[in-house]
């Protein structure tokens, strides 16, 4: 491997991230083609509704800086929500819920480190298989039927405003400047960066790979949790299917932000833009009143197209 | 001087070694099998058996193929969503123009120009497989939905029919097809210079590439057949099912690579043979059919058949030490 | 080489203090292999003490016990005099040894002052946090310590090789290393980063630091060393002082016998047609304008520093890497393709790392003889294994390759037999033009004369070679001429007559 296997701009302020364009590009280009998308109302419906999959997108951002990726997030994010839906129910306690939904997301997180990093399976595979661990529990904890009867004290977490700031958009926030400080403030965001970039490294400083690994799946599947509260109060229900697919949108606003699959270069800006950049296609589409599957096709050619460019990019 | 390479593995030894693999697979085979008699009364009925070899079979059309990709250390996500597309499509057209031969030729070019478009994203837009893959998945399964808008394709000619549900000799005709293409992707692989470069590809891609082996042609080849056989499979389902509807064989993706794996072909690349995939089809089979005869609930099977993924990978990892 | 300053120093052998390190009869076996059978040495503050051996002589092993990541079997370990135990990387740091491996530890994207304190970050006011401004801080007075003039929050992953071995070595630093070894330091660096190392050196040296240095090279073996010790096959050969030895006795002592460096060769009287004419190659792998031809009969070489774009050149000729200008002519006729078009052309390149690019380690000996000739021996995409175990019996009889059988895994083969492999693969395609790339890298002396008869062999059948090589010894004693390469580009040619050692260091070299 020589040099030129590392030769990064020198100043990477002169490169205007390809997700601040690619974003740029999507709003020009619906503000022309979608009826009514250039609203106040339509931009705080977008804000809120990316709130969840920033949720999902801060630790898969880590998750993919470490050579790897959490397939599992979509259903165990179903359910989490669906957890939230059925102990809040029953206990009529939003914070017993939360709790709840917390725990089984930390047990998910767990199991997927313990299974890639003392395993060694392949992160894709293995989370594959715990997606349809998930998937399939999901289905039998709710016997295949939504669970409606909400406490208004998980719906208000959607609805309420705090400041008025939505609340959803406040623990965002919170979200993301804790994830930003666990990056680049304490030990171990720093080790994050070696997992991916020289997991080796690591061990010659002393430290154990193993459990760091463990611990950046596990903060995805706690973040699964907060996630599943987020996703109940917003439909006021639990349902069996209902987080399916999330883990693409959230690998997909990672990618487009600029977080390569290789080496540990991670950038958490940009999956926060990215996040911006699919909820602005999605709400875009919405509003052309194209269905949810072309939405999906959608983000699947905008993650090729973001991988495409990337990688012209990094090649000149 | 340090050795710098990482991609030195326990010597997997010969021809003889792999059909070791196999043989021990084949007794897991008939292991279960024997458990399953004595656990299910049901299991030993001829209806129930020729059940077992169709679903096999049909879990093999798309298995087969994949194992070519996973030869070559790539993997294809996209095979369940584009039997469900090239489904729709070829049952559409059998539908409209009431030609089973025309449906036969959508379905094939639909998979093939899938598995195309997946081997164009990972040679020439250099994507790894595994997220090219995943992304075409979901384009296919929107363009899927899109296009069915929730309605079901229903009835087709009873010839065409034939092909899913008819029987020769007793045996049902996918079984028959599938033996064929066990023959076809053996010779393949083991028995053409094409499938020798595939292995080469999978044990060392940069040496295959300086030893002159046309990567990209061939990894587009490996890609393609992917998605063919895809395609075939779709027909195979459309004239069991008699009908199409958006999410014909989506949920066989996860299975499908979970036959690849049980079979004994390692995700690392290099290591495998079709013959294995056949054998851990019908291990898959064998274990899912189990399940319903016990009356199992169906929304575990997702989860056993991930789990069992996880431990085929676990013992192909165990099993190849590094040096 | 003339710009190597002489870091001589007068010896130790006879100071009254104890070693700062010493190994008493230390051994370790491995399954099947001995490689370390006791061995005894010692350092002293102050000293650079060169360390020299063939492949397989244990000098890694040594190394990685000394750091911590092997266990010895046998012997003891004294620092200072005193007995102590090296049973972890937390023993070795402890007793101030750091080890500058070739592949560096360090994570590409996080900076200098991260990957100097990886796991010793200074701890901010919230547990678990890291004040940033401390650690910058702290790195800032380590790299000034060796001096390294370069701002600590610079993203490892910008650096040059040379630059990151500054920061390797500034880690070792900030752990009080007080024995630091090195693995070939100089193997990639050009001659004034070579230089500015050598500084460092010289203040480490002043400072009290013992310097342990593995080199192959014996111009700064001489230049650089207090003190050398040989290792063979795992034992101390001997341990003696640059002034009192040569580098001729050097080498009988790594090798055990009288090398006669003149392998039999028998020069290409009138060398026979042109098979490669190489025009205006320019290529963006950082090669310009170089224009070369071979002839058939002849052994052409390929010469120049590290980094002057030997490989590229052959890359971009065998079409492993595109060009962007100028012509490729081989056999008369144009190439502009690649690998593919190189192999059915006749064209074969022997890659400088055999395992990772040469070969499939897992596959047997007999499928990677015959990757190459897939087409060739089965034009009908037919493929038959018996013939397969014929073509490679021959082959394995013909190039004398030492395996038990074809269906050898070609992993557990030693590297020259593997390199017999690589060559017989292009034998199998009916090659006629055999480039290679550092050809008896890593190979023992016995295996690289067998490789150079072959070669010889090769070409007097009516085949021509280009040959790239760091040892201009090998190219004068082989070849037929050399090309000499600088900076990306020709920097001329020296024929039979003119090809000495100290043409070819000068042509390679920076003009004033």
């Amino acid at each position: 491997m020589g040099e030129a296997d590392l030769a990064v701009t020198a100043n990477p302020l002169q490169r205007i991230p390809g997700v601040a364009i690619v974003l740029l590009l999507l709003i020009a280009v619906f503000g022309v083609l979608a009826p009514g998308f250039v609203s106040a109302a339509n931009i705080a419906n977008v804000l809120v509704q990316s709130t969840l999959l920033l949720m999902l997108s801060l630790p898969m951002t880590l998750i993919i800086m470490t050579e790897g990726l959490d397939l599992s997030m979509g259903a165990v994010l179903t359910l989490t929500s669906l957890m939230v839906a059925i102990v809040s129910v029953a206990t009529g306690s939003m914070v017993l819920g939360f709790a709840a939904a917390v725990a089984v997301g930390l047990a998910f997180g767990i199991a997927n480190g313990c299974l890639i990093a003392v395993l060694g399976i392949p992160p894709f595979v293995a989370t594959l298989g715990t997606l349809g661990v998930a998937q399939g529990l999901a289905l039998i904890v709710s016997d295949g039927q939504s669970v409606v009867g909400i406490p208004q004290s998980v719906s208000e977490i959607y609805s309420a405003t705090l400041l008025g700031v939505p609340v959803p958009i406040v623990l965002a926030v919170l979200a993301f400047l804790i994830f930003h400080g666990l990056l680049y403030h304490t030990r171990f965001g720093t080790y994050v960066f070696a997992l991916g970039g020289n997991r080796e490294a690591l061990t010659y400083a002393g430290l154990s790979p193993t459990r760091l690994l463990i611990g950046v799946y596990a903060l995805g599947g706690a973040m699964a949790g907060v996630a599943g509260l987020l996703m109940t109060a917003r439909m006021n229900a639990g349902h069996p299917t209902a987080g399916l697919g999330f883990e693409f949108d959230a690998i997909a606003a990672v990618a487009v932000g600029g977080t390569s699959f290789e080496r540990g270069n991670g950038w958490l800006g940009g999956a926060a833009l990215g996040v911006l950049a699919v909820g602005v296609l999605r709400n875009g589409l919405n509003l052309m009143a194209l269905p949810s599957s072309i939405q999906v096709a959608s983000v699947g050619a905008l993650v090729i197209f973001a991988l495409f460019f990337d990688g012209l990019r990094s090649r000149s | 001087m340090t050795d710098l390479t990482k991609q030195v593995f326990a010597p997997r030894a010969l021809i003889s070694g792999d059909l070791l693999q196999v043989f021990y697979r084949l007794i897991a085979a008939l292991l279960i099998c024997l458990a399953l008699t004595f656990l299910s009364e049901s299991f030993l009925t001829l209806a129930n058996v020729l059940n077992v070899l169709r679903q096999a079979s049909l879990l093999f059309f798309i298995a087969s193929g994949l194992t070519l990709v996973v030869l070559t250390a790539g993997l294809d996500l996209s095979v369940g969503a584009n039997v469900a597309l090239s489904a729709c499509l070829a049952g559409t057209v059998i539908h409209q123009t009431g030609s089973p031969v025309l449906g036969v030729f959508v379905a094939l070019a639909t998979g093939a120009v899938i598995g195309l478009l997946n081997g164009l994203m990972v040679t020439a837009l250099r994507i790894p497989s595994f997220i090219a893959t995943y992304g075409m998945l979901w384009v296919l399964h929107g363009l899927t939905y899109w296009y069915m808008a929730g309605e079901i394709i229903h009835g087709f000619p009873a010839g065409f029919r034939q092909i899913g549900s008819g029987y020769l000799f007793g045996l049902p005709i996918p079984v028959y097809l599938m033996l064929i293409f066990l023959g076809i992707g053996t010779m393949f692989a083991q028995r053409t210079t094409w499938g020798q470069e595939i292995y080469a590809i999978g044990a060392n891609p940069v040496a295959a590439r300086l030893s002159g082996i046309p990567l990209s042609r061939r990894l587009l080849l490996v890609y393609a057949v992917s998605g063919t056989m895809a395609g075939l499979a779709s027909i195979i389902f459309l004239a069991r099912l008699n009908s199409a509807e958006a999410d014909v064989g989506e949920s066989l993706t996860l299975p499908a690579i979970a036959a690849v794996l049980i079979g004994g072909t390692s995700l690392f690349g290099g290591v495998g043979t079709v013959f294995g995939t056949f054998v851990g089809a019908l291990i898959l089979t064998l274990v899912l059919n189990g399940m319903n005869l016990l009356s199992v609930n169906a929304s575990w099977q997702p989860l056993v058949t991930g789990v069992i993924v996880i431990l085929a990978v676990w013992l192909d990892k165990a099993t190849r030490r590094g040096e | 080489m003339s710009t190597v300053i002489s870091l001589h120093e007068p010896s130790r052998l006879n100071a009254p203090a104890p070693p700062l390190l010493e190994l008493r009869k230390i051994s370790k076996a491995f399954p099947g292999v001995r490689a370390l059978d006791e061995v005894s040495f010692g350092v002293w503050p102050g000293e650079v003490h060169m360390l020299l051996g063939e492949n397989g002589a244990g000098k890694s092993t040594l190394m990685k016990i000394l750091c911590g990541a092997y266990r010895a079997d046998a012997g003891e370990f004294f620092h200072g005099g005193e007995k102590v135990t090296i049973n972890s990387s937390l023993d070795a740091k402890r007793l101030g040894i750091a080890v500058i491996f070739q592949e560096f530890s360090l994570v590409p994207y996080l900076n200098i002052a991260q990957n100097i304190f990886l796991g010793r970050e200074p701890k901010g006011r919230i547990p678990g946090t890291i004040d940033r401004r401390k650690l910058n801080r702290d790195a800032q007075r380590v790299l000034e310590s060796i001096g390294f003039d370069i701002d600590p929050t610079v993203t490892v992953a910008t650096l040059g090789v040379a630059q990151q071995q500054m920061v390797e070595i500034a880690k070792a630093v900030s752990q009080n290393a007080r024995v630091l070894v090195m693995d070939e330091p100089t193997a990639a660096l050009s001659d004034r980063e070579t230089e500015l190392l050598f500084d460092l050196i010289r203040r480490l040296k002043a400072d009290g630091v013992a310097i342990i240095y593995i080199s192959h090279r014996m111009a700064e073996v001489f230049a650089l060393g207090d003190r050398i010790t040989v290792l063979r096959d795992g034992r101390r050969m001997g341990e003696v002082h640059p002034a009192e030895t040569t580098p001729d006795e050097l080498v009988r002592m790594m090798v055990g016998r009288n090398v006669d460096m003149s392998y039999p060769r028998h020069f290409a009287e009138n060398p026979g047609e042109v098979l490669l004419e190489v025009k205006g190659l320019s290529a963006p792998t950082g090669i310009s304008d170089i224009n070369l031809v071979v002839r058939a009969g002849e052994i052409v070489g390929l010469c120049g520093l590290v980094g002057s774009g030997r490989t590229e050149v052959v890359r971009a000729i065998f079409g492993a890497d595109p060009a962007s200008a100028g012509q490729i002519i081989f056999g008369g006729r144009g190439k502009s393709g690649g690998p593919d078009e190189a192999a059915r052309l006749g064209l074969a390149l022997i890659p400088e790392s055999r395992k990772s690019e040469g070969l499939a380690p897992a596959r047997t000996v007999g499928d990677n003889l015959v990757v190459c000739a897939l087409h060739k021996l089965f034009p009908s995409g037919l493929f038959e294994p018996r013939r397969v175990q014929r073509v490679s019996s021959d082959l394995i009889e013909k190039l004398r390759i030492a395996t038990p059988s074809a269906r050898q895994a070609v992993a557990l083969l030693s590297g020259g037999n593997q390199q017999k492999v690589v060559i017989g693969k292009w034998l199998a395609a009916g090659a006629r033009l055999f480039i290679f790339d550092e050809p008896t890298r890593g190979i023992d002396v016995g295996a690289k004369a067998e490789i150079f008869a072959l070669i010889d062999r090769l070409v007097a059948d009516g085949a021509a070679a280009l040959m790239i090589s760091s040892e201009q010894a090998e190219i004068c004693h082989v070849c037929d001429r050399a090309y000499v390469m600088r900076e990306g580009r020709i920097a001329g040619e020296l024929s039979r007559t003119e090809l000495t050692e100290e043409n070819i260091v000068r042509l390679g070299m920076h003009h004033g």
